[in-house]
């Protein structure tokens, strides 16, 4: 698309024939409203729609005001050349307040229009009535066949005029009795095209030349204040980007760090593998537990109210009550990552966004650009519902960075993890109460304090690149409904106003919520004290009718019973069921604001008292919104507040690591779904003749206080910090200690791969050296023509190098073929993969067949030095003559690469390569591979292909401290492989299910086997290169395989093993809650019960001796499957999305949930797993 | 093996298409930039939300985890190839008539979730739907019209015991 997608207000002022209303605001006319010759209607508001139908509920509006019908009016919002500048969309108010001058521009044109027209057909303006583009007289008022046909066409009264109206602040709204549109339910207008794909979200936008960006943050992930910030980047290495397609730059503004590629996908890479060295970041205070960092922050009593005598009340007080409430951080968690394009030309630049404040975020681009901002055009589209202040901003500007350094438009979209890192977090909120009751058992004072950490979270890239200091400034945003709705002679209120500490800015409800859990939680439990009812007792004290008469309302549409003290609703079994009501009027803006819509809950919970699971079963909302412009859309918001809340009460709480957010996708900040959504009843109080309120927030606010008084209700337990995980509403039912792990413990067996035998190894092989001091070297050779051989011969070569699984450790780290340079991990050390392709000088190209042979069957190089035996050349020795012959001459006609691998550098002994002609007097064998004259042929040839070429045991055998593979019964029994663990190939596997002849055929050739799950790691690679082999040798490396398990289970079958971990699956969920949260969000999507690939509880790796393979499937995931098949998903890698902490308690719950018959793994913490991550 | 650009084939909304690519780029980029389809969108990268749900040979598969290669020689069906003609899918039609949506940006893998639910199970009871929605991530909560709407376009009637409430009263 192109800018503008709205057509500037400026061009409707030159237009004839049209009839303009305007506000005059600081000598600019704002337009509102245009109309058209052919009665078309264009109206217009500086909010925007962040998916609540509120474009749809300002056409119902103008609709009606106008008397036009619905379809006839188009709304234009929020793009800065179109829209009055209206401020941000925030605190439910466009309904409430910025509607009203569009409702007035309206007003003054429909009364213009019919003075107009009344004057041209010679009556009174309130004789005509509006249809079909005409003013016709109202048959109703003139029953008169004459007049019937008197009309005055719209198009009669604009055309050729150009009619400029000022707003009529006096302008005569249409009575509320006379509405036929507003207060009607109306389909949005933008549904539709959300179902059909055919919607323009500002992630669709696609400008022509236009390339994609994506930005590399800090480590101090969500935070934004402190010297550091802006300061912390230490070095860019642009060469680690270099060898990317369509790479077109790399962009680093202070901390700010982007990178632009032609395609998304390379910008993707490109952001994760540029390598940037950054500043530790400073270590922050544990807001997993927000209550003492809170308490512990700079801020500024402010006191709202003081009447009566608090203190002495209190002193005086036989039963005084204190009591904390903390709220935890929670993210807005937009489902759509926050997307921008932007588009820089010089002094010219326009953004396309899905900003809630596209005038603000103008004036932030002219600051970060130095750009006046009459240059800068912001065009809003729609993004994925945002419910306050998430990085739509930051990504805005993060676009026009990027655009003005490639000179080209670009897009970028941030990853899930930068958006929950770096959105402004709902702030945690601490509150005290402190209260007491009279003699009647009333209210006698109220000392309420509340401590909230936020402010409006300056755009990130205004800070990161030193365009704006990294100062954390205080706003006065704790404020919101902090008076309680209560009569109380004695009252004060406290905010302690205090920057924030994470990055924090305004969430739904903001600060309201929090502090509504204090008030009704408290007068709920000032009720019980008073053994009063706790919606009677709430009734005695309320003084606003609207609120009584809600309360009424919804305590009868809900059939409330009264009821002293808790346990009303009694059990069943471990469930234990209880009600509670909670009641919030919202109020926003500068203290000591406006009130938007009145609420309340009655909330039914069902309560495990074993498990400690909570379930919202049901929920009577209530809401009195004043006029409801669109029911529908008000009812849709109520639902949407209710099912939000109630995810936020029982789920949400970001968690935080010792520098920065650690929660980083919705594994480690899950959110209620759809088996936990409750039944929901809304009554929509009947008030049309009142104006307006807010509808967007209020129904969230009395949500957490009537959750938590309805399990008090339930068990007799007050809960006041929240969230209510099953830990802890198990912790305070059951001061018993949870359920603790199986008490035997699997010693992991250590490798014993030990420094200390360094000693050894070179006294060991010193011996041998002294026999074997250096090989020769064979004289080089002009590389070999590509016709000296024979089609057949390169094809069986071909073969040969794909059984010898060559380019598992030879492809080049660019994916070239045999060019080599990876770098192998091996318990000595790293070694790098030499270059095998026919390069004369980087490569092969000057060997001679013998010295390839001498290479492949001795482990000595064409220049006499000795390789290590990570070239499995002791395997090699078994292959036939002809294949090594074959796969010389395959190799020998391949593209030659010039590049030249790193050199391998371990450290002292194994430095020595001489000392590896001793290793090979002791290991080398130079037996044929086995073979049995009383076995099959198919047998024998697979033992061929796994001893020889295919090389099995290089992996799959463990190895002495020398390195070399055992023999014997050790022989497959499990080994080592580029840092994950090669298992057992013979009976003694731990996998629960034997491997037959088929599963193993099923996995060598597709990778996957249903009776065991997918191949990882190296193994992925080794299936992708046995791809060109033909079905009789994988059939045979089966059958030989298949030989060694003499043992295969028999007895098991697969049902049974899922079974067991099913029904392990609510012991293990308790043991680790948290990891099975984790598994919950980021894993069951695909290893859930119903899923298509096998049960994690058949796969090998989780019931081996130690994680190793779990941790590095997590953090490297498992690459496309090779073959057809039906299963097209790829495992995606958790490394960056799964901090330390979670992985370990994901992996704790893995062995537990899947394994349940092994013993936990030992010592699987945030430190082994830092370590298995830093290798 | 990666980095290397090859040539693709697959069939998308019925059409035969040809993508050069690397053959682990993910779907969802295919199809939103080469493609330039829209409807899937995304929304996490690691399989979790749904929001890029496309159906693969008719089951749903989250097209940020599918290698390009993966779906060679397959047929993917996205949001806007679920219609037939000029009209829609009736599970398009009843997520309208549900207006069940509010930012809707998880709407394309609600809407193929529902098709794949009703393509296996054509009388799906309510838990059955639930559980075909479970990983599919709303944050707008707007779960009670998603679940009228699935109710309805699987001949369900609206059960009482989940009954989204009434108008004014």
């Amino acid at each position: 698309m192109s800018a503008p997608q709205d057509r500037p207000a400026l061009h409707y002022w030159s237009d004839e024939d049209v009839l303009l209303v305007y506000r005059e605001v600081a000598e600019t006319r704002e337009l509102y409203l245009a109309i058209d010759a052919n009665g078309a209607v264009t109206a217009f508001n500086g909010h925007v729609d962040l998916g609540t139908g509120i474009r749809t509920a300002l056409a119902q509006i103008v609709a009606e005001e106008l008397n036009v019908a619905f379809a006839d009016v188009t709304m234009v919002l929020g793009a800065t050349t179109a829209a009055p500048d209206q401020g941000a969309t925030i605190a439910s108010e466009t309904i409430q307040i910025t509607a009203e001058p569009l409702r007035l521009a309206a007003a003054t044109a429909r009364e213009f229009l019919q003075a107009q027209a009344a004057e041209r057909i010679g009556t009174q303006p309130d004789a005509l009535r509006y249809a079909d583009a005409s003013f016709r007289i109202d048959p109703s008022r003139h029953p008169n066949a004459e007049t019937a046909n008197v009309f005055v066409t719209l198009s009669d009264l604009i055309k050729g005029r150009s009619l400029r109206l000022p707003i009529d602040p006096d302008a005569r709204l249409k009575p509320v009795a006379d509405y036929t549109i507003v207060g009607r339910g109306q389909a949005r207008t933008d549904i539709p095209q959300k179902a059909s794909g055919d919607f323009l979200y500002v992630h669709d936008v696609r400008v022509p030349g236009m390339v994609h960006g994506r930005v590399v943050r800090p480590p101090y992930a969500g935070f934004d204040a402190g010297p550091h910030i802006g300061h912390s980047l230490i070095s860019v290495d642009e060469s680690s980007v270099a060898d990317i397609p369509g790479l077109i730059g790399v962009v680093v503004i202070g901390d700010f760090v982007g990178v632009v590629a032609e395609r998304e996908e390379h910008a993707i890479r490109a952001m994760k593998v540029l390598k940037v060295v950054w500043r530790a970041p400073p270590l922050i205070p544990d807001l997993n537990a927000p209550e003492t960092p809170l308490r512990n922050n700079r801020s500024t009593a402010r006191v709202l109210t003081d009447k009566g005598d608090v203190e002495t009340t209190l002193r005086g007080a036989t039963t005084p009550f204190e009591r904390s409430y903390v709220w935890p951080y929670q993210m807005h968690g937009s489902i759509g990552p926050s997307c921008a394009v932007a588009d820089w030309h010089g002094d010219h630049l326009v953004v396309w966004s899905g900003t809630q404040n596209p005038f603000p975020v103008r004036a932030d681009l002219a600051r970060l650009m130095d750009m006046p901002a009459d240059g800068i055009v912001v065009e809003r589209l729609e993004a994925a519902g945002c419910y306050g202040r998430n990085c739509a901003d930051d990504v805005t500007l993060d676009a026009a960075l990027l655009s003005r350094a490639v000179k080209r438009p670009v897009r970028v979209q941030l990853t899930r993890e930068q958006e929950h890192a770096w959105e402004p977090k709902g702030a945690a909120q601490v509150i005290d109460v402190r209260g007491a009751l009279d003699d009647e058992g009333g209210p006698a004072a109220y000392d309420f304090e509340t401590r909230y950490p936020s402010n409006l979270a300056p755009s990130l890239p205004l800070i990161l690149t030193g365009k704006a200091p990294p100062v954390a400034d205080v706003a006065e945003m704790g404020d919101r409904t902090a008076i309680p709705p209560y009569l109380i002679s004695n009252m004060r209120v406290t905010v302690h106003d205090m920057p924030p500490i994470a990055r924090a800015s305004w969430f739904r409800g903001v600060s309201a919520l929090p502090n509504s859990f204090a008030h009704e939680s408290f007068i709920d439990e000032l009720a019980v004290a008073a053994e009063v009812d706790p919606i009677a007792y709430r009734l005695r004290y309320l003084t606003d009718q609207r609120a009584i008469d809600l309360v009424k309302a919804v305590a009868e549409r809900a059939g409330w019973q009264p009821h002293i003290g808790p346990f009303s609703h009694g059990g069943s079994g471990d469930i234990l069921y209880g009600r509670g009501f909670a009641y919030a009027v919202y109020v926003h803006g500068k203290f000591p604001g406006k009130a938007a819509a009145w609420a309340a809950w009655v909330a039914d919970v069902a309560v495990n008292k074993v498990t400690g699971d909570i379930a919202v079963t049901r929920v009577v909302c209530g809401q009195d919104t004043g006029q409801m412009v669109n029911p529908d859309g008000v009812k849709h918001q109520i639902h949407g507040n209710v099912i939000q809340s109630t995810s936020r009460v029982l789920k949400e709480e970001v968690r935080f690591s010792s520098t920065g957010v650690a929660s980083l996708e919705w594994g480690a900040y899950p959110i209620l779904t759809f088996p936990d959504v409750p039944e929901i009843d809304v009554l929509l109080m009947p008030r049309q003749d009142e104006p307006p309120l807010g509808a967007g927030e209020s129904a969230s606010v009395p949500s957490a206080a009537a959750i938590t008084n309805a399990i008090f209700d339930a068990t007799g337990v007050r809960f006041r910090e929240l969230p209510l995980t099953p830990e802890k509403v198990r912790a305070a039912l059951n001061p018993l200690p949870p359920p603790t792990a199986p008490q035997r413990s699997a010693t992991a067996t250590r490798r014993r791969w030990a420094w200390p035998l360094a000693g050894a190894f070179a006294g060991a092989l010193a011996t041998g050296a002294a026999i074997l001091p250096w090989a020769s070297a064979i004289s080089p050779i002009v590389r070999p023509a590509a016709d000296t051989y024979a089609a057949a011969t390169i094809e069986r070569g071909r073969l040969a190098a794909a059984i010898g699984a060559c380019n598992v450790c030879h492809t080049g780290n660019d994916g070239t073929p045999f060019a080599g340079g990876r770098a192998l991990q091996t318990p000595f050390g790293i070694v790098y993969a030499s270059n095998i392709t026919p390069d004369p000088t980087a490569g092969i190209g000057s060997w001679s067949y013998p010295a390839f042979a001498r290479a492949m069957r001795q482990g000595v190089s064409r220049d006499g030095h000795h390789l290590y035996p990570a070239h499995p050349y002791t395997s090699f020795a078994k292959a036939s003559e002809s294949d090594l012959q074959a796969l010389y001459a395959y190799l020998m006609t391949q593209t030659a690469s010039p590049t030249k691998p790193p050199r391998t550098e371990l450290a002292f002994p194994f430095n020595i390569r001489a000392l590896m002609a001793g290793w090979n007097a002791l290991f080398l064998s130079s037996s044929p591979a086995p073979a049995d004259a009383l076995r099959t042929a198919e047998w024998n040839r697979g033992a061929e292909l796994v001893e020889g070429l295919g090389h099995c045991s290089a992996c799959h055998s463990p190895r002495n401290a020398l390195g070399a593979e055992a023999k014997g019964t050790a022989h497959l029994a499990g080994g080592f492989a580029d840092g994950w663990d090669a298992p057992a190939l013979t009976s003694t596997s731990l996998s629960p299910i034997g491997w037959t002849e088929q599963a193993l055929y099923d996995y060598l050739r597709t990778g996957r086997s249903h009776e065991h799950g997918a191949a990882a790691g190296p193994m992925a690679h080794v299936i992708e290169t046995l791809q060109p082999l033909p079905d009789t040798d994988i059939r045979a490396m089966a059958t030989y395989l298949a030989s060694f398990n003499t043992a295969a289970s028999t007895t098991t079958s697969p049902q049974a093993v899922i079974a067991a971990s099913d029904s392990s699956a609510s012991g293990a969920n308790m043991l680790e809650p948290v990891g099975a949260r984790i598994f919950d969000g980021a894993c069951a999507t695909c290893h859930g019960s119903d899923s298509r690939i096998a049960s994690l509880a058949l796969n090998t790796n989780l019931h081996a001796a130690r994680p190793t393979n779990v941790i590095s499937a997590i953090y490297q995931g498992i690459p496309m499957p090779v073959g057809t098949r039906d299963d097209v998903t790829a495992m995606p890698a958790f490394a960056g999305s799964l901090d330390d902490d979670a992985t370990a308690a994901l992996v704790r719950y893995l062995r537990a949930r899947f394994a349940p018959d092994k013993p936990a793994w030992s010592n699987v913490n945030r430190d082994s797993i830092g370590q298995a991550r830093a290798k | 093996m990666l980095n290397r650009t090859v040539e693709i084939s697959l069939r998308v909304n019925g059409a035969e298409t040809r993508i050069a690519a690397e053959p682990d780029t993910p779907l969802l980029y295919i199809l939103r930039n080469d493609l330039q389809l829209n409807g899937p969108k995304y929304g996490c990268g690691l399989g979790e939300c749904g929001a890029c749900a496309v159906l693969v040979d008719d089951h749903v598969a989250r097209s940020c985890t599918v290698p390009l290669a993966a779906v060679a020689g397959k047929s993917v069906v996205t949001l806007e190839g679920l219609g037939t003609g000029c009209g829609l899918h009736p599970v398009q039609t009843a997520f309208i008539e549900h207006q069940a949506a509010q930012c809707g940006y998880c709407l394309n893998g609600m809407i193929i979730a529902v098709v794949a639910l009703l393509k296996r199970n054509q009388s799906p009871d309510e838990n059955a739907i639930r559980d075909a929605l479970r990983h599919h991530l709303c944050r707008c909560g707007t779960h009670v019209e998603i679940l009228a709407a699935a109710r309805s376009a699987a001949g369900l009637s609206r059960s009482a015991s989940h009954q989204a409430g009434e108008d004014i009263r």
